[in-house]
């Protein structure tokens, strides 16, 4: 577990998440395996959750992610915001994603 | 008409203690490495420490058909000897000392980790030469996650 304070949202969504070096996963269709080759833990996402890592990913920033999200789920952006941030929170206190300045669009 | 390689000779009884030995030892090594490092780190440690051992004499050239052959006899020698000893020889273990023996005669290995999610959630690691696995692979549901 990380210690530290974890961003407020505001941070959050205008941060980019990346994924270590260290930590692979691989989606399957009932749950995403994340594993921490440092730790050597194995932590399962459910498909909804895989999917965010990867609009995560792949996004300039959190915002972008939740837009993306939203669009493709058609949820309303505020539910998924909160999802979304929950999300990072869990992947940061088990150190599978770090925070980084927006990726350049 | 393709050529055939010649069949491997079997080993006379002071080689295969000789390699049961090598295996132990490695199996040691890497029980020892696991404990202190994460896994990146332990496979290339243990390659490094072979890297430049004296080696027997090579009756094969680099990625020659023949590694492959010796790759897999390797693999099953280190699985039989291994299933003999107590604590953990599961799959990872397994890999760290084939990856060993297989750097120490400068034959090319890749160490693979994956998992699968169905039916249940199950993760293993196996060991490849020149992309052709030389000790058992997980069934065709595990993906790969890591090749090291």
């Amino acid at each position: 577990m990380a210690s530290g304070t974890l961003p407020d949202t505001a941070s959050l969504l205008t941060s980019s998440v990346r994924l270590p070096q260290h930590v692979v996963y691989r989606a399957f269709p009932s749950e995403t395996v994340v594993l921490n080759l440092h730790t050597g833990r194995y932590h399962g996402l459910n498909p909804t959750a895989g999917r965010m890592l990867v609009a995560l990913e792949n996004a300039r920033c959190v915002r972008d992610a939740v837009s993306a999200i939203a669009e493709e789920y058609r949820q309303p952006r505020q539910a998924v915001e909160h999802d979304i941030c929950e999300l990072c929170s869990l992947l940061l206190t088990r150190q599978l994603v770090e925070l980084a300045a927006p990726n350049p669009s | 008409m393709s050529a055939r390689l010649p069949p491997t000779p079997r080993l006379r009884i002071h080689e295969r203690i000789r390699l049961a030995t090598e295996i132990v030892l490695s199996f040691a090594r890497a029980r020892h490495q696991l404990r202190r490092r994460p896994i990146e780190d332990v496979v290339a440690v243990l390659r490094r420490a072979q890297a430049g051992a004296p080696t027997r004499e090579a009756a094969h050239t680099a990625d020659s058909p023949g590694d492959l052959i010796e790759a897999r006899r390797l693999g099953r020698a280190v699985m039989r000897t291994l299933a003999l000893l107590p604590g953990d020889t599961r799959c990872l273990t397994r890999s760290l000392v084939l990856t060993q023996l297989l750097a120490r005669r400068e034959i090319a290995a890749t160490l693979v980790i994956g998992a699968r999610a169905a039916p249940e959630f199950l993760a293993h690691a196996w060991v490849e030469h020149a992309g052709m696995p030389v000790l058992p692979p997980g069934e065709a549901s595990f993906g790969r996650l890591v090749e090291l």
